[in-house]
C-alpha cells in the first residue's frame, strides 16, 4: 500500500513511450557485491494487476502470488551466480533476535528514504548539494544494528508491479491506433511494468545502490516479459539487479589502472 | 478576442448544462433508504470467491498489517476489547469476523475497509455522549461491510470507466469519420460519469445509515441516538464556523457523503420507523463513560490543542448536558486560556476555580488555579493550590519549578 507513493512519483517521471527504461544510481565508492557475502532480501512487495478497459488497475491475488514466487526464485538464482548467500524474508518475524516491529520500522524508514530518492533523483527535483555525488542516503543506526545482530552484509528492498492489459483494454488500444488512419489518433497505455530495487549496506547503513525499471507501450499487444511466468520474472530480475554498475570513483580508479 | 469569449461561454454553458442534467438525474439529496429493505448481503465467515474481490482483499490484508502495526494506534487492551465487543453487538452476521482499531487522531471519523476491519479515530470517542451513539457509528461502518459496499462501488467505477472509455473512443473515431468534433460531448460525458460515481457513493452512505439504524435497534440501543450524533456534529461545525466568522460548508455535487443535514433528517425518520413501542432501550451511558474514563483527559487535551475554540466550547457544553464535572470545567478554562484574548485570563481563572470544587478535578486544574490566584495577587491561596498540585502529582515534569513558586 505505502509503496504506491514511490511508484506514482517515479511513474510520473518516466515518459510513457514504448520501451524498457532503467536508470541506476550508486554510491561513488560502491562495488557490486561478489564472492562470499550475505544478502538479506526484505519481503518483496509484488503486485500484479489487470488493466481494465477504462484504465483502472485491478489487483489479482492469484497472479500476484504466482509472480512473487517467480521473482523470489529468479532472485535466488541470480544471487547464487554472484556467489552470495541469500535469505528472502517471507514474514517479518523470521529472523532470530529481531522482532517483527523492528523489521516493520526499517521497512517504513526505507519507504521514506526511497521516496526522497525518487523525488530528488528521478522526479527532477535535484538537490544542488547532492549533484555528482551518486547516491548519498542512509538508513542509519537501525540498519547497522540489524546487520550486527544477524550477520548480514546487505539488505535488498524490492518493489515490482505489473499491469496486464485485459482483452477490452487491448481492443481499445487497437481502436485508438486504427483511428490514426482516419484522423483520430488516440493511443492509450497498455501492459506496463514498474519496479525498483534498493541495496543497503548493513555495515554502514547507507543506501549504496538504487535502480528503477519501467516498461510500457502504447502499441497493443506489446509485452516486456510477463512476471507471472518464470522466464518473465527472471528477465525482470536481470534487468533490475543483474546489471549493477560500480560507483563513479571506483570506475575512474579502474580506468586509470 | 470575441471568438475566444464565445468559445468560453459555449463551453461553460455545456458544463453547466451537464451539471444540471446530472443533478436532475442523480439528485444531490439522496432518496432515503428504508431500514426494512436493508438485509445483510453476507453471512458469517464470509470469504471472497470472485477474482476482483480476492485481489482487493489481498491488497487490504497488506493494508491491515501496516495499520495494525502503526504507532498511531491506541493499544490499551481493555479499551480495544470494549470496542471489539461493540462491533460484536452491532455487527449482524459478520459480528465475529470484523476487527476494529483505534487511532490516536483527534478528529470525528471512522472507516471500514473492504476486508472487514474498521478504524475509528480517538476524536470520535470524545464526541460520543453514550455507548448507543458510538454503537450507531460502528453499526454504520458494519453496514458498509454487510452490504458489500466496497466491491460494489469498485465494480460500479470499473463499469462506468469502461463505458466512458469505449464511448469516448467510439465518439472520436465516429466523429473523425464523419468529420465533426465531438470533444465537447465527450467532456460532458466525462463530467456525467464522475458525478454519477459520487452519487453512487452517497447512495451507499444512505444505505449504511439505514442498515445501522436497524442494527442498533436490534442490539437494544435507542435508535434516535444515531440521529443525535449528526445533530451534535452539525452543531459543532456551526459553532466552529461562527467563531471563525465563516459559514458551515454546504453540500455539493462532488460530495462522497450525503450532507449532515439530510442525514440527520433521514436518520430521524428511520429511527422512528425502527423503534418498537414499549420495548426498553438502554443508551448505556454510565458504562461508556467508565470504559473511556482512562483516556478521557487525553481526548480533551487533544481537542483543546486543535486551536478551534468554537468547536471545543460546543463540545464541552454538549458533554456537560449530562452534568458538569471537574475535568470538563478544567478544559473549559483551557479553551479560554489558550485563546488568550482580552479578558480570557479572568474567564479561565473562573473555570479553574469552579473545576477544583469538584472531587474529580485533575491535578492540572489545581496548578492553573494556583497560578491564576497568584496573578490576581492572592498569593497565599495560590501557593496553597500549588501545594495541592504537587501533592497530587509529585513527579510532574515542572514540579521543581512549581515547588519554588509555592515557597
Amino acid at each position: 500500500m505505502r509503496k504506491f507513493g514511490i511508484a506514482l512519483a517515479l511513474a510520473a517521471s518516466v515518459a510513457a513511450s514504448g520501451c524498457v527504461q532503467s536508470r541506476q544510481y550508486a554510491d561513488v565508492q560502491f562495488t557490486p557485491p561478489s564472492g562470499d557475502y550475505r544478502l538479506l532480501v526484505m519481503r518483496p512487495d509484488v503486485t500484479v494487476n489487470s488493466l481494465t478497459t477504462g484504465g483502472m488497475s485491478e489487483p489479482r491475488a492469484d497472479w500476484t502470488e504466482q509472480a512473487r514466487g517467480n521473482i523470489i526464485t529468479a532472485l535466488r538464482a541470480e544471487q547464487a551466480d554472484r556467489g552470495g548467500k541469500v535469505l528472502v524474508l517471507a514474514r517479518r518475524n523470521e529472523l532470530p533476535n529481531v522482532t517483527a516491529d523492528e523489521i516493520a520500522d526499517l521497512e517504513r524508514l526505507h519507504y521514506a528514504v526511497g521516496n526522497s530518492i525518487a523525488l530528488h533523483k528521478y522526479s527532477g527535483a535535484a538537490l544542488p548539494t547532492k549533484r555528482g555525488k551518486g547516491i548519498e542516503y542512509t538508513l542509519g543506526e537501525d540498519a547497522v544494528s540489524l546487520g550486527r545482530r544477524t550477520g548480514y552484509d546487505y539488505a535488498l528492498f524490492l518493489y515490482a508491479q505489473d499491469n496486464i492489459a485485459s482483452t477490452g483494454r487491448t481492443a481499445l488500444q487497437v481502436l485508438g491506433v486504427a483511428g490514426c488512419f482516419i484522423g483520430f489518433c488516440a493511443p492509450s497505455g497498455g501492459s506496463n511494468q514498474f519496479a525498483y530495487a534498493s541495496l543497503v549496506d548493513l555495515r554502514s547503513g547507507e543506501v549504496v545502490w538504487f535502480n528503477v525499471l519501467q516498461t510500457g507501450s502504447q502499441l497493443p499487444g506489446v509485452k516486456f516479459g510477463d512476471i507471472r511466468t518464470p522466464q518473465g520474472a527472471a528477465q525482470m530480475v536481470e534487468r533490475l539487479v543483474g546489471r549493477m554498475k560500480p560507483g563513479r570513483e571506483v570506475r575512474e580508479a579502474a580506468e586509470k589502472r | 478576442m470575441c471568438n475566444h469569449c464565445l468559445e468560453i461561454s459555449r463551453r461553460s454553458m455545456l458544463a453547466g448544462g451537464g451539471a444540471l442534467a446530472a443533478s436532475l438525474a442523480t439528485g444531490v439529496a439522496q432518496a432515503r433508504v428504508r431500514p426494512a429493505d436493508m438485509v445483510p448481503l453476507i453471512g458469517p465467515g464470509f470469504q471472497p470467491t470472485d477474482t476482483d474481490e480476492k485481489g482487493l482483499w489481498q491488497l487490504m490484508d497488506r493494508a491491515e498489517e501496516e495499520i495494525s502495526g502503526s504507532n498511531l494506534l491506541i493499544k490499551d487492551p481493555e479499551l480495544v476489547s470494549y470496542l471489539q465487543g461493540i462491533i460484536g453487538r452491532v455487527g449482524g452476521p459478520a459480528a465475529k469476523d470484523m476487527r476494529i482499531y483505534l487511532a490516536h487522531i483527534p478528529d470525528f471519523n471512522a472507516m471500514m475497509f473492504p476486508s472487514g476491519f474498521a478504524v475509528i479515530f480517538s476524536g470520535l470517542l470524545l464526541r460520543m455522549r453514550n455507548e448507543a451513539q458510538l454503537a450507531g457509528v460502528v453499526a454504520h461502518e458494519s453496514g458498509h461491510f454487510l452490504r458489500r459496499h466496497m466491491i460494489r462501488s469498485w465494480r460500479d467505477t470499473r463499469r462506468k470507466s469502461d463505458i466512458f472509455a469505449i464511448g469516448a473512443m467510439a465518439a472520436g473515431v465516429a466523429g473523425a469519420g464523419a468529420g465533426v468534433y465531438l470533444g465537447d460531448y465527450v467532456q460532458l460525458a466525462q463530467l456525467g460519469t464522475i458525478l454519477s460515481l459520487f452519487a453512487y457513493s452517497r447512495a451507499m452512505e444512505a444505505e449504511a445509515d439505514a442498515m445501522g439504524a436497524r442494527l442498533i435497534e436490534e442490539a437494544g440501543y435507542p435508535p434516535i441516538e444515531m440521529a443525535n450524533v449528526w445533530d451534535q456534529l452539525i452543531g459543532e461545525e456551526e459553532a466552529s464556523a461562527r467563531y471563525r466568522r465563516k459559514r458551515r460548508r454546504r453540500g455539493t455535487l462532488f460530495d462522497t457523503h450525503p450532507s449532515p443535514t439530510s442525514r440527520l433528517a433521514d436518520l430521524r425518520i428511520s429511527a422512528s420507523e425502527v423503534t418498537v413501542a414499549g420495548k426498553p432501550y438502554d443508551s448505556r451511558r454510565g458504562h461508556y463513560l467508565s470504559k473511556i474514563g482512562s483516556i478521557r483527559q487525553m481526548l480533551l487535551e487533544d481537542q483543546v490543542k486543535m486551536n478551534d475554540p468554537g468547536a471545543s466550547q460546543y463540545l464541552l457544553n454538549t458533554l456537560a448536558l449530562d452534568g458538569w464535572n471537574g475535568l470538563l470545567r478544567y478544559y473549559e478554562g483551557e479553551v479560554w486560556r489558550l485563546r488568550n484574548r482580552a479578558g480570557d485570563d479572568a474567564r479561565a481563572a473562573q473555570s479553574y476555580a469552579v473545576a477544583v470544587a469538584y472531587p474529580d478535578a485533575p491535578a492540572e486544574a489545581w496548578r492553573w488555579h494556583g497560578l491564576s490566584l497568584i496573578k490576581e495577587g492572592r498569593s497565599g491561596e495560590g501557593k496553597a493550590a500549588l501545594g495541592r498540585y504537587l501533592q497530587m502529582k509529585p513527579g510532574a515534569p515542572d514540579a521543581p519549578f512549581i515547588r519554588q513558586m509555592a515557597g
